[in-house]
């Protein structure tokens, strides 16, 4: 018996039938085999997982069925801007599809769930975390549920390259959904351990469809370099030459600023895109990918997934990925078209720290964990105060609480309206070796992509190999196989344009604050950029004397090149906690060449610890809450602010002192520091 | 997870269907058919009919229910999520006190649980009264509840005003073991799990509920909880009843049932009416719990109308019988009109058809065989 199903569809609609209702609403010719396949074991009602590169359709194999159905289709897709792009399409089609995700006002988000409870849609996407909102879950009881699709289906799997625990509910939740409601899962890269696991977890039958991931419009190249620099400069003398539009993508979210910001130097039309931009930019960003609007766009992995865009020509690691399968994915969102697609790798045997600090860093030590469950054996606590209980980085926290909640020792508990942590009686005790699997998998995984960069066999073949695609074919799609080989050619010019790049680029600080006349401020350079963040270090905590003079002549021109047209009323710095009158010499040096007097007036009222020994900002918050006093608030009132500061790390300090200034009649208070850091940077 | 947890939820509430109606459709998919849920609820409607005997109504509701399932996976997904538990009639963890005592005609079909399972299979009391307790009927409930956690009893309560609540809060005092029985859904006890969240990850109290998960509080409900209060306990305790009320009409319910139950003996001059319950056939303890010698002289003749009673009651106990057959074997000069109506008079009687004669027969009986072990 088929839940909702207009009739048994299966039985009544031919390949014949269904492919000229294709024709009708999709505009398609007609189904693959193996679309087919899925779709009429949908039909059926069965459960499916559908294991196909990229580009194959696998959407289509849930979006044709749910218009048979006669209820809704409800799709969960980690993914904001596939969702927005499929929506996109269907209604373009004419078929009634929305999706709720957070970038959306709550309203919106209202109206549509509305929508979904009077039938009048067929199709809606949501995020599996939306499985923990209450109010979608008191709402979906009273929708008319035909099908549901759970879309990267390898998020499941801890042995996936992409595991989210917020899946392990839409694991659940699909194995209390009754017999013959069909279940659609689908995924582009699943090795066969990681297709067995889904199998396992999902419960009863599970037929499993899997496609050949050969792409044979690929032209594989691996270049060596041997520093950032020579990327760089590689990057700068190639990526204009490349057809097409392309995608960079980077291992950390300042490589993407350096790199935008290097071509924006080089006239190279380019963005920059990564998960720290605000929803409307992304947005603006994926709009212009898909318009052509740059030569190409530099990314983290946070780009790409689901954006259905046929013709990206090129895509360019600066950093390898964490394995095969993360690559696979990433190069395949390129060349969906099946036209010429140029897929590089810019390899330095040294990147393997980062990947490696990922893998060693992913588990937080494990007394902390300890921590966490002691804290909840005494009270149920909210997150922030879980987080201050165990003093926990936000980071680090969302990495215990989901182990947590995945090896069943807490659960995540809503009280009232509130969100909030209990230990679950009777659990097992925390045992941190149950990690150390999936760590020397992923370990091996990271030693295959190394591999794989240094192999001198087809890279196609490997990457095939390794994705448990069986396939034994003749590639000649790769530098290892008939193309040419590439290496990076450093000249004296290029190597002047990077060294002025490297000497003219400050980083912003996002301290514009509401009900603060706080403005952008900015950094001289990145923590870790070239000497930089050793130098601070140096004269921090290692005696090393005043911040040296080359650091201040950056610090200077960085102030020439956000300020040149302010006119500044006076100088504050922020007084030390531990670090003696390093800020204030600084300070002093400042005033002395731009000619504006410092004041020391800016103290503090109390004690405070230094804001490094406090892992989230909730605790450095309430170290700095309250904590400035002014000798005499008349100097600050009316008066333009030039704040100085060494390192600007989670920014609540500035922040701070922004709001006192402001509460004393401060007219604008701009920040100006030495350095700023990046998420993860050891002070 | 209980496996079709999303058509238990389905099934239980059923809306018109009253507990012995699932319970008797449990059974038949579960002991005739050696079926179940899924398999029923996957079922064509005409196999629902010629397998189960089921009418045009019964098959609508069902077909009606069934479009509920995936969205009551939902509903199951979340209640999994936040830690409860859900307990089929026919599961093993399913409270052997309350079947025993609710039979099929009343258990609830399936309960709602968070905390520690283990206390509904323990030995277990309840102390009932009234909401505006005298502090006598207090200290008589501190005491009953302090002897039972140095006995290992259970305290089973209501989380109502007065007696029930006294009775939780000494439990909980003296680190006893404690049900908390809810008039209204788990999903809406809010700040309640904040209260007593030592005590539950402590595994020194459950909390359970027999209504859908979303339901508030409603008089109704705190109605319709009692006898799952009295169902749940092996003893009850009564520490104050007026005549009338929630007390009064769940004890002799109760005493008709042929439970024991106990009362506290009250002091000359107090209000109550405790002294009724106990010539009714309750049994009297003094303060401390302590059953007192019953003087049967102190009690007046039983009614004739009792004894007629009894007799009709032990005979129905055996077998059905019309109204008829009943006067004839009890030697009485009554019409089977006159008598039939007698007996739609008493509670617990059960009319059955046998061709076109009504018989009749003690509820008890119809329960006592029909007690399932699933």
């Amino acid at each position: 018996m088929l839940f909702n199903l207009k009739k048994n569809a299966a039985e009544v609609i031919s390949r014949i039938e269904a492919e000229a209702l294709l024709r009708e609403r999709f505009r398609l010719e007609r189904f693959h085999d193996l679309q087919w396949e899925a779709i009429s074991a949908v039909l059926k009602g069965e459960r499916v997982l559908l294991i196909e590169k990229t580009g194959f359709g696998k959407s289509l194999c849930f979006q044709f069925p749910a218009l048979l159905f006669d209820g809704l289709t409800v799709i969960f897709s980690p993914l904001i801007a596939l969702m927005r792009d499929q929506v996109g399409k269907l209604r373009e089609l004419g078929i009634a599809a929305k999706c709720i995700n957070s970038n959306q006002s709550p309203e919106e988000n209202l109206c549509i769930i509305q929508e979904a409870k009077e039938g009048l849609l067929k199709i809606l996407y949501i995020a599996p975390e939306r499985q923990e909102n209450s109010l979608w879950l008191e709402e979906v009881r009273s929708m008319r549920l035909s099908m549901v699709v759970v879309d990267e289906a390898h998020c499941i799997s801890v042995w996936g390259h992409d595991f989210r625990p917020a899946y392990r509910r839409i694991v659940n939740l699909v194995n209390l959904l009754p017999k013959g409601l069909p279940v659609l899962a689908t995924t582009a890269t699943a090795t066969k351990q990681v297709e067995q696991d889904i199998a396992a977890q999902i419960t009863g039958k599970i037929r499993v469809l899997r496609g050949n991931l050969l792409r044979d419009n690929f032209k594989l190249y691996v270049i060596p370099v041997g520093s950032d620099d020579e990327k760089l400069i590689w990057l700068g003398q190639n990526v204009p030459k490349l057809k097409g539009t392309g995608v960079i993508y980077t291992g950390t979210v300042m490589d993407t600023e350096v790199i935008s910001r290097w071509f924006q130097k080089l006239q190279i039309p380019a963005r920059a895109y990564n998960g720290r931009l605000d929803p409307e930019t992304r947005i603006a960003v994926e709009k212009g990918l898909l318009k052509n609007a740059w030569k190409c766009v530099v990314s983290t992995n946070a780009l790409g997934m689901g954006i259905d865009k046929p013709d990206i020509r090129f895509i360019i690691h600066t950093q390898f990925p964490q394995s095969p399968v993360h690559y696979y994915q990433e190069i395949g969102r390129a060349g969906r078209d099946g036209q010429e697609t140029v897929i590089i790798l810019l390899y330095n045997p040294a990147d393997r720290e980062l990947p490696e600090a990922f893998i060693e860093g992913a588990k937080p030590s494990a007394y902390k964990y300890e921590k966490v469950i002691e804290a909840l054996k005494q009270d149920l606590l909210d997150e922030k105060e879980l987080m201050q209980a165990a003093n926990l980085r936000q980071t680090q926290f969302r990495v215990i609480k989901a182990d947590l909640i995945e090896l069943g020792i807490i659960r995540e508990v809503t009280i009232g309206k509130s969100a909030k942590y209990e230990f679950v009686a009777r659990s097992k005790p925390f045992d941190p070796k149950v990690f150390e699997a999936v760590k020397a998998a992923k370990t091996r995984d990271l030693d295959a992509m190394i591999e794989y960069a240094e192999c001198t066999e087809s890279r196609m073949r490997f990457l095939c190999n390794f994705l448990g695609d069986p396939t034994n074919k003749d590639y000649q799609n790769c530098d290892n196989t008939g193309l040419p080989k590439h290496r990076v050619t450093l000249t004296p010019e290029w190597i002047e344009l990077l060294e002025e790049f490297h000497a003219s680029y400050f980083p912003d600080l996002e301290t514009e604050h509401r009900g603060t006349r706080l403005v952008k401020g900015v950094a001289a350079s990145f923590y870790g950029v070239s000497q930089v963040g050793s130098a601070i270090h140096r004269s921090k905590y290692e005696n090393g004397g005043d911040f040296p003079d080359w650091l201040i002549r950056l610090l200077l021109k960085a102030y020439r090149k956000r300020y040149a047209s302010e006119q500044f009323d006076l100088i504050l710095y922020i007084p030390p906690t531990v670090s003696g009158d390093l800020v204030r010499h600084l300070a002093e040096k400042v005033s002395t060449i731009l000619k504006i007097p410092v004041l020391h007036i800016l103290a503090k009222s109390r004690h405070t610890l230094e804001q490094k020994t406090f892992e989230n900002s909730y605790l450095k918050s309430g170290n700095i809450a309250g904590a400035f006093i002014l000798a005499d608030t008349d100097f600050v009132r009316d008066k333009k602010i030039l704040l100085i500061d060494d390192i600007f790390d989670s920014g609540a300090t500035i922040l701070e002192a922004g709001k006192y200034l402001t509460e004393s009649g401060a007219a604008m208070i701009a920040p100006l520091v030495l350095a700023k850091t990046v998420g993860g940077d050891r002070l | 997870m209980l496996k079709n947890a999303a058509h238990w939820i389905t099934l239980a509430h059923l809306p018109r269907w009253n507990h012995q109606k699932i319970n008797y459709l449990v059974k038949s998919i579960y002991a005739d058919q050696k079926s179940d849920l899924e398999e029923f609820f996957s079922l064509q409607p005409t196999e629902w009919q010629d397998l189960y005997q089921l009418d045009e109504n019964d098959i609508l509701a069902l077909s009606e229910a069934r479009s509920q399932i995936p969205n009551n996976a939902f509903l199951a997904e979340t209640l999994y999520n936040q830690g409860f538990e859900l307990i089929p009639i026919i599961a093993p963890q399913y409270s052997p006190t309350l079947k025993e005592n609710l039979k099929l005609t009343y258990s609830p079909p399936l309960l709602y649980v968070k905390g520690n399972q283990e206390l509904l299979v323990e030995d277990s009391i309840a102390v009932v009264g009234s909401r505006n307790a005298s502090d006598i009927s207090l200290k008589f409930t501190d005491n009953i509840a302090k002897a039972a956690t140095e006995n290992y009893q259970v305290v089973v309560s209501g989380f109502a005003k007065g007696i029930d609540k006294a009775a939780l809060d000494s439990s909980l005092k003296y680190i006893g073991h404690s049900i908390i029985v809810l008039p209204q859904g788990v999903l809406t006890f809010g700040s309640g799990y904040k209260t007593y969240y030592k005590q539950i990850i402590d595994g020194d109290v459950l909390v359970l509920s027999t209504f859908h998960p979303k339901l508030p509080w409603k008089v109704e409900l705190a109605m319709a909880r009692n006898p799952i209060i009295y169902g749940l306990a092996r003893h009850i305790y009564v520490a104050e009843s007026s005549d009338s009320g929630g007390t009064w009409s769940g004890v002799k319910d109760g005493l008709r049932k042929g439970r024991e139950i106990f009362v506290r003996k009250p002091e000359p001059g107090e209000n109550n009416a405790n002294e009724q319950l106990i010539s009714l056939g309750a049994r009297p303890v003094d303060l401390q719990g302590v059953l007192l010698e019953v003087d049967e002289t102190a009690f007046p003749p039983a009614s004739s109308t009792t004894e007629l009673e009894e007799k009709i009651r032990s005979l129905l106990a055996e077998k059905p019988l019309s109204a008829k057959d009943i006067c004839a074997l009890l030697e009485l000069d009554w019409t089977a009109r006159r008598m039939s109506d007698y007996l739609k008079g008493l509670q617990g009687i059960k009319t059955v058809k046998s061709g076109r004669l009504n018989k009749y027969v003690s509820q008890d009986a119809v329960d006592e065989q029909e007690t399932i072990d699933l």
